[in-house]
């Protein structure tokens, strides 16, 4: 259920009667049909099939079960059974896997939870998927043994074989393909705003002409974030192995990059499904970016159903099932072209769009989850010169060393608060503990008092000159900050 | 090309600090050989104040000190003798009495199709994009960059030019052995290399800060006409302007945003109507050459 684990047992009866074989434990489609897989894979892996009554029984019983990931294990328990292979003084063990008519182990998904369910109820050993072994690497004090066929398992325990797929090895992230920084020409300002929103944790509007490189910029930002942490890649691909998605974590693994396109419906965007809870894109970006492209071609119902995940950091789904939380804690980057047709930027010649249109189309972006970006900047084309220029420009582990000094200086600073990054400061404290210099402070309430910032306006803009400061290592956020801090929130040629 | 040097005309040089317009009107009537007599003699003492010190200079060095002088510094003294000389300086008030030059030579003659970039040392990201944009623009479309060598606009605008593959004339305030600023010695080798280098003063005479004003009338002469990409209010690229507009040259402005102190100038230039607005190269071409010659 969701990202959490429940360990099933299953027992089987073999009994005299009439040939049959009974699933009994609120099965599903997926899993009524195990039947007809395991008895074809017994048989086609020349191991005896018990032509009798069969029973098998999946408990806890009030437990909705779904899914072909107990094929293994039933059919374990039915060679168990009729005495084709003991178990005596082996490990409490947990079988994992889908099998194939043929009798092939194949990948499930959720294996990553599953084994961390078992490790904690006491399980010493577990049989998985060749396919899936990848994610099993990060869960520790726990035997794996990823196998790809029902024959290798048989042989394990009838002849004490061990499958030639134990060796373990840790995937490692190769850098060269990594998308980096310094593939990018000029951009200076665009690069700065980046470096800033990734320092503290700030939601990012990239706005621009089609060809200006937002989406190149966007896809650059994981890779100047700081790697994840071994609890974070958990949390990461526990997701992404409930999704049915491979995510490959190893050492300095990149934090995700999910970019759904504008047509993605609001299940897939924040999680859903009926019988089975899938976790939607955003939960998929947890501790990573999640970017979207012409974000005012996107369903305004779309874009608003991320304005609980930006709140809080998790997505709650009710079905009729019950209801599931996932973490959804991600940076948001949303792209946009300055006007329907994309021309609204230089001299404005090519673009056919009427002032209104021009107007209206930011304001498809709600003002809530407007409110809830930081940053937003206008990228320029790049200009004729960056074109030329053959120097690369900064690469990525250099700016990301900067970015890992300056969030080290912040999460100093907020130690024993509750919170880490800029982004996070409470309002209150804001107003208390962390403000700013005097005549930046003086300019912020002249902004409020003639109507130019709101009262949350000055929190956000605080909370990027942090930022700022954060990155040139000062101890409080000062005039020149907190100016710059207001040209990123407001370099839009298009009033928001 | 090897030609005659007139060594009077060096003699001069040396001793004549430039834009001073009494010297070359007397040099204009008499002919350089006889004003060197002249002063060598005395006769300008009480008819002008510079005079003693032009004496001393002139007696201290001889003409074969000055011509090794040049010669090291890898440089070519050029004066109106010369065929190349760019007569479109004799517009100037006081035009230069000779120049010294580095590069590549042809140049010379192909500047009645080259622009004067000019602007602040301290432009913003808009000021450099637009410096970079328009050297672009100008040597796409075959013509040359004129400007000096100070960082900010002039920086930005040789390199572009260089970037595109392009011609770049940088006229520099003090001798060629100082390169000022240092951190642009690189730039001015790469211009020496690519296009070139020109100088109204001795190459051991520093920068001093009002040779730049007087070598602004250079900048301002050698080109067709003259841009102001970014400027102060009170900025030297204002000076390049009216000197661009003394002798009929045309003069452009770049506007900005009304409230960004480094556009200041340039609207000032465009208020006071002494400055066309442009916003593109196409309207800086269509401003000095109508025709499209």
């Amino acid at each position: 259920m969701g990202l959490e684990g429940h360990l099933i047992t299953i027992e089987v009866d073999v009994a005299d009667g009439i040939p049959n074989f009974t699933l009994l434990g609120l099965p599903d489609a997926a899993l009524s049909e195990s039947r007809d897989r395991v008895k074809s894979a017994i048989i086609n892996s020349h191991l005896e099939w018990p032509h009798r009554k069969v029973t098998v029984a999946l408990s806890p019983a009030y437990l909705p079960k779904s899914g072909s990931s107990f094929d293994l294990a039933i059919a374990l328990a039915i060679l168990f059974s009729t005495g084709a292979i003991t178990m005596d003084s082996q490990p409490p063990t947990i079988f994992i896997g889908e099998l194939g008519l043929d009798g092939e182990v194949r990948p499930v998904r959720g294996v990553l939870p599953a084994l961390l369910a078992a490790r904690a109820r006491g399980i010493e050993r577990a049989f998985i998927p060749l396919a899936n072994a990848a994610e099993s690497h990060l869960v520790e004090n726990l035997e794996i043994i990823p196998i790809s066929s029902l024959a290798q398992v048989h042989a394990f325990f009838a002849e004490g074989l061990l499958p030639d797929s134990l060796v373990r090895e840790e995937p490692t992230a190769d850098p060269a393909e990594m998308l980096d920084m310094e593939d990018l020409a000029g951009q200076e300002g665009a690069r700065r705003a980046l470096e800033i929103a990734a320092i503290g944790g700030h939601h990012l509007l990239l706005m621009g002409p089609p060809g200006t490189g937002k989406t190149m910029l966007a896809q650059r930002f994981p890779s100047i974030l700081p790697s994840l942490t071994q609890e974070e890649a958990l949390e990461v691909t526990a997701i992404h192995s409930v999704a049915g998605k491979t995510f490959t974590p190893g050492r300095g693994i990149p934090r995700p990059f999910i970019a759904p396109h504008h047509s993605t419906t609001a299940p897939a965007m924040v999680g859903g499904g009926a019988r089975f809870i899938r976790p939607g894109a955003c939960s998929l970006a947890h501790h990573g970016v999640l970017f979207i492209d012409e974000a005012p071609e996107m369903s305004p119902g779309v874009l608003d159903a991320l304005r609980q995940p930006l709140e809080s950091g998790e997505v709650a789904i009710t079905r009729s099932i019950g209801t599931i939380c996932y973490p959804a804690n991600f940076l948001l980057v949303l792209a946009a072209n300055p006007c329907p047709c994309g021309n609204f930027a230089g001299k404005g010649r090519g673009c056919t769009c009427s002032a209104l249109q021009v107007r209206r189309y930011l304001q498809k972006i709600s003002g809530p989850l407007m409110d809830r970006i930081d940053i937003r900047i206008f990228v320029d084309p790049p200009s004729r010169v960056e074109m030329l220029q053959t120097t690369p420009g900064e690469n990525s582990s250099t700016i990301r060393a900067r970015v890992e000094r300056a969030r080290t200086r912040s999460a100093q600073r907020f130690y024993g608060l509750g919170w880490q990054l800029n982004s996070q400061i409470p309002a209150k404290a804001l107003r208390k503990d962390f403000r700013a210099e005097k005549p930046a402070m003086n300019l912020l309430h002249d902004e409020l008092e003639r109507g130019l910032l709101s009262a949350r306006g000055v929190h956000k803009v605080l909370r990027v000159a942090w930022s700022l400061c954060d990155l040139r290592s000062g101890s409080i956020p000062t005039l020149e900050d907190v100016n710059e801090a207001l040209s990123l929130r407001s370099s839009l040629r298009v009033a928001p | 090309m090897s030609q005659m040097i007139s060594h009077s005309k060096l003699r001069l040089f040396d001793a004549i600090e430039g834009g001073s317009p009494f010297w070359l009107n007397e040099i204009s009537l008499h002919g350089s050989d006889t004003v060197v007599t002249k002063i060598l003699e005395g006769r300008y003492e009480g008819i002008s104040e510079s005079s003693p010190r032009i004496r001393q200079r002139l007696q201290q060095k001889n003409i074969a000190q000055l011509l090794h002088q040049v010669e090291e510094s890898q440089s070519i003294f050029i004066s109106s003798e010369s065929q190349d000389w760019p007569i479109q300086m004799e517009a100037l008030a006081a035009p230069p009495i000779g120049l010294l030059i580095r590069g590549n030579r042809s140049l010379l003659t192909e500047l009645d199709r080259s622009l004067s970039l000019v602007g602040t040392r301290n432009p913003s990201a808009y000021g450099v994009r637009i410096a970079g944009d328009f050297a672009i623009g100008v040597t796409d479309h075959s013509w040359s960059v004129v400007s000096g060598g100070a960082y900010g606009i002039d920086a930005t605008a040789h390199r572009a030019a260089l970037l595109n593959g392009g011609s770049t004339v940088a006229v520099l305030a003090g001798g060629f052995n100082h390169n000022y600023p240092a951190a642009h010695t690189d730039l001015f080798a790469e211009i020496a290399q690519e296009g070139l280098l020109i100088s109204e003063v001795m190459p051991d005479v520093p920068a001093e800060p009002f040779r730049f004003l007087t070598r602004n009338r250079i900048i301002a002469a050698l080109s067709r006409g003259t841009v102001v990409i970014e400027a102060a209010y009170r900025s030297g690229s204002l000076r390049t302007a009216r000197d661009a507009a003394e002798i009929f040259r045309q003069v452009m402005a770049v506007p900005g945003p009304i409230n960004s102190p480094t556009s200041a100038g340039c609207h000032r230039l465009i208020a006071e109507r002494s400055a066309e607005l442009v916003t593109s190269i196409s309207d800086v071409l269509e401003l000095v050459n109508p025709l499209g010659s």
